[in-house]
């Protein structure tokens, strides 16, 4: 059992695209999965068509238990659930605070998931906060999608640097570009750098697409409606190696 | 949930009505074929599993409820469980099926059409999976039942609750899961569970010695004929096991329950039988080796494991001449006369008890003084072996154990069920201790004398004796562990409170004989 969280401190990045896409792959290969949307926008939910309400809202995630487990819904996917978003998720951070061990409860809120499930994968919010430190207690590796811009870039290196002062363990960070365009001279290059002086970049990458960006009109995984296009590729290329990485 | 319909109805006009209530969306047909296996025994039925291969895929569902316990996909299918491949479905169905064959019981052919229900969002709620079943593999074969699994979508229980009273109203009636199993078999004529090697039977206290005696044998000789058809076909090595089993427990209901036949007849049946033991020992004791194969090379060192290789070679040719020779002995004139004999003897009225002291006495009367018998006679030799422990007299016991067994085991339905499974299982610690100890003598004893009769050249020879010498020695130390291990054993058997519960059912003859 792992907990993989895709995470960025940035929006924009391609964050819920990966985790929707990326599920729906370790569904299809038969590990018994959970999507966690823990963004209040609640994007992955809607891509997997699911109401974005939790049973008595924030207050009962906080709690856990049956209200999560009565929360979780079964996708239109075999091996696929996904724990659905809620908008009072953007009081996440101020309700933990208000607990004791904030920075541990998520950990507790999925704890007893863990049984169910081959692999949880955590759809988050951007942020840096108290949600953040949550995240990097409880999930096993962070995936952070990179554009690689150099604002991106700055983001990065500003994650890495609040993990060092932090004293977490860097090592459970991996890193893979997103919305790539490779005719761009610089995106090649900035890749180029960037493979060199971080750890844990994965080779994989994800282009820019439009095959992605529909995603939010079929509301379905790229695989699911495009199963032999680029983009779906790309993710199946990204997922076998977050499977031998990460997973195996 | 599984539903059905009653004949006659059209299935998919009734689903297609449905779109009149829900948005359904229709995904492509599927059709496949499924195989269903068990053993002869029926291993997987008596623990409520059924193994289905399909598609390149084993699915090993549970009985009752039909959820898949474990899957796993393989690239052909492979009878016997040691040829699969490693992982859990191996590990599981390993100490169930053990040696014996995993055998098709029947082919179906099921093509399937899941029906998607979706809510305002276009999101599944439920799925409908409509399933046609038809008797073989082949197209030609007709439709003969209609299923339709209705399967809820977690987090969506309302939509589950309303399409299945829909359906009920519309005709579907419930079904229970495991249907579809026993109606696939009952068309190839198949009752699960119906062969057992273990003895079913129902004795009345007061009856007939001489007709109790006969109910046993003749189902004894049930298992031997229904086993000696298979064993010339070689399908596994249980077929031979399980007639031989029958035809000791014969010999020793012969031997056993006495004075119910007139004394020359049990004594010709008696030597029948044994000659008909004697048939099949070399082949019995083969099979045992060639089953210990990787019991074997597990107990030699790396170096080593591969040297043994000629060992069971050998082995294995010599098997196959072994099995010729009981082929012909099963199917000879002889051995033909002695089961018609037999059969005819069993087939003739009860005499009178001129010729027989006990034909007539209330068989649990009988059972209690042999049962009783055996056991003092067990309770002796054992207290000997506590002095000191020899090899000849450990088997000697070994030979009583196993008649009494086999003597509780025909009149169990006589006494009180709980207490003789407690009064077997402790029985049985023992026999495991004396069986083991056998074994491994014979084991190391066949070694021996199977080093001068290896056909292979120079230093193979050298490495192959290297491997047998190595085997000898480890089969020595477990002889001494088993040796050392018995005393204790035995004081256990042999304690005051299992004497006492012996005595209980079996001594006094005024205490209530109830089942």
């Amino acid at each position: 059992m792992k907990i993989l969280a895709i995470y960025s401190n940035k929006g924009g990045v391609g964050k819920t695209t990966a985790a929707v896409n990326l599920s729906f792959l370790a569904a299809e290969a038969g590990l018994k999965t959970l999507v966690c949307d823990l963004d209040p926008q609640s994007s992955a939910s809607y891509y997997f068509r699911v109401k974005p309400k939790l049973k008595r809202n924030v207050r009962g995630f906080r709690k856990g238990g049956k209200n999560i487990e009565k929360s979780i819904k079964g996708t239109d996917y075999e091996n696929l659930d996904i724990l659905p978003a809620d908008f009072t998720h953007r009081n996440l951070a101020s309700t933990f605070n208000k607990l004791k061990r904030p920075k541990r409860r998520l950990s507790r809120v999925l704890d007893p998931l863990r049984a169910e499930y081959n692999l949880i994968m955590l759809d988050c919010p951007p942020s840096i906060g108290l949600l953040a430190e949550n995240i990097f207690n409880v999930a096993d590796y962070l995936l952070v999608p990179v554009i690689p811009t150099t604002l991106s870039l700055r983001t990065h290196v500003q994650l890495l640097s609040f993990l060092k002062k932090k004293r977490y363990d860097a090592d459970k960070i991996y890193a893979f570009f997103s919305l790539v365009d490779k005719r761009k001279k610089m995106h090649k290059e900035l890749m180029a750098t960037i493979s060199r002086q971080f750890k844990g970049v994965l080779h994989s990458s994800i282009p820019s697409l439009s095959n992605i960006e529909r995603m939010g009109i079929e509301r379905e995984p790229v695989p699911a409606f495009a199963p032999r296009s680029v983009a779906a590729k790309s993710y199946r290329d990204l997922w076998q190696e977050v499977r031998a990485t990460l997973l195996d | 949930m599984n539903m059905s319909l009653p004949d006659g109805r059209d299935g998919r006009k009734i689903i297609g009505d449905l779109a009149n209530h829900y948005l359904l969306r229709q995904e492509q047909p599927r059709a496949k074929n499924v195989g269903i296996y068990d053993t002869f025994d029926w291993r997987l039925f008596e623990k409520s599993l059924v193994l289905y291969s399909s598609e390149g895929e084993l699915i090993l569902h549970r009985l009752s409820d039909y959820k898949i316990v474990q899957r796993t996909k393989v690239s052909s299918f492979h009878n016997f469980v040691w040829d699969f491949p490693d992982g859990s479905l191996k590990t599981l169905l390993t100490p169930i099926v053990e040696m014996r064959r995993l055998l098709k019981l029947t082919e179906i052919r099921s093509q399937s059409t899941v029906y998607r229900i979706l809510n305002k969002e276009r999101k599944t709620v439920v799925r409908l999976n409509y399933e046609e079943i038809r008797r073989g593999a082949q197209a030609r074969h007709r439709t003969s039942c209609v299923h339709l699994h209705v399967e809820p979508v977690r987090g969506y229980p309302k939509y589950y609750r309303t399409t299945v009273a829909r359906l009920g109203k519309m005709g579907f009636v419930q079904i229970k899961p495991e249907t579809i199993y026993f109606e696939a078999l009952k068309e190839r004529n198949k009752t699960p569970g119906k062969y057992s090697s273990k003895l079913k039977l129902q004795l009345q206290p007061e009856m007939r010695s001489d007709e109790a005696a006969k109910i046993i044998l003749r189902s004894l000789f049930g298992i031997m004929k229904v086993n000696e058809d298979y064993i010339g076909e070689d399908l596994d090595t249980e077929f031979l096991h399980d007639f031989r089993v029958a035809v000791r427990r014969t010999r020793v209901a012969l031997s056993q329950i006495k004075g119910v036949f007139p004394a020359d007849t049990t004594k010709k049946f008696q030597r029948d039988f044994a000659n008909l033991g004697k048939l099949s020992n070399e082949l019995r004791d083969l099979d045992v080796y060639l089953l210990k194969e990787s019991a074997y090379k597990k107990m030699l060192p790396d170096s080593l494991r591969d040297e043994i290789n000629p060992l069971f070679e050998f082995l294995k040719n010599k098997r196959l001449t072994v099995l010729g020779d009981v082929k012909n002995g099963l199917s000879s004139r002889e051995s033909a006369k002695v089961f018609r004999t037999w059969e005819n003897f069993l087939d003739e009225p009860p005499e009178g008890s001129s010729t027989a002291p006990n034909a007539e006495i209330p068989v649990v009367k009988l059972a209690r003084k042999r049962i009783h018998k055996r056991y003092i006679k067990i309770l002796r030799t054992g207290a000997q072996l506590l002095e000191e422990a020899n090899g000849e007299r450990l088997h000697a016991l070994r030979i009583e154990c196993k008649k009494l067994r086999y003597l509780i085991e025909f009149f169990s339905s006589l006494f009180p069920g709980k207490k003789i499974a407690f009064l077997i299982k402790e029985l049985k610690t023992l026999q495991d201790n004396l069986g083991d100890f056998n074994d491994l003598c014979i084991q190391q004893a066949y070694l021996r004398k199977t080093v001068d009769e290896l056909p292979i050249a120079d230093h193979q020879a050298k490495m192959t004796t290297l491997a047998i010498g190595s085997l000898i020695g480890n089969l020595e130390e477990q002889i001494q562990a088993v040796k050392g291990s018995f005393s204790e054993i035995f004081t256990r058997f042999a304690s005051p409170a299992h004497r006492g519960l012996f005595h209980e059912l079996f001594k006094s003859t005024k205490g209530r004989a109830t089942p």
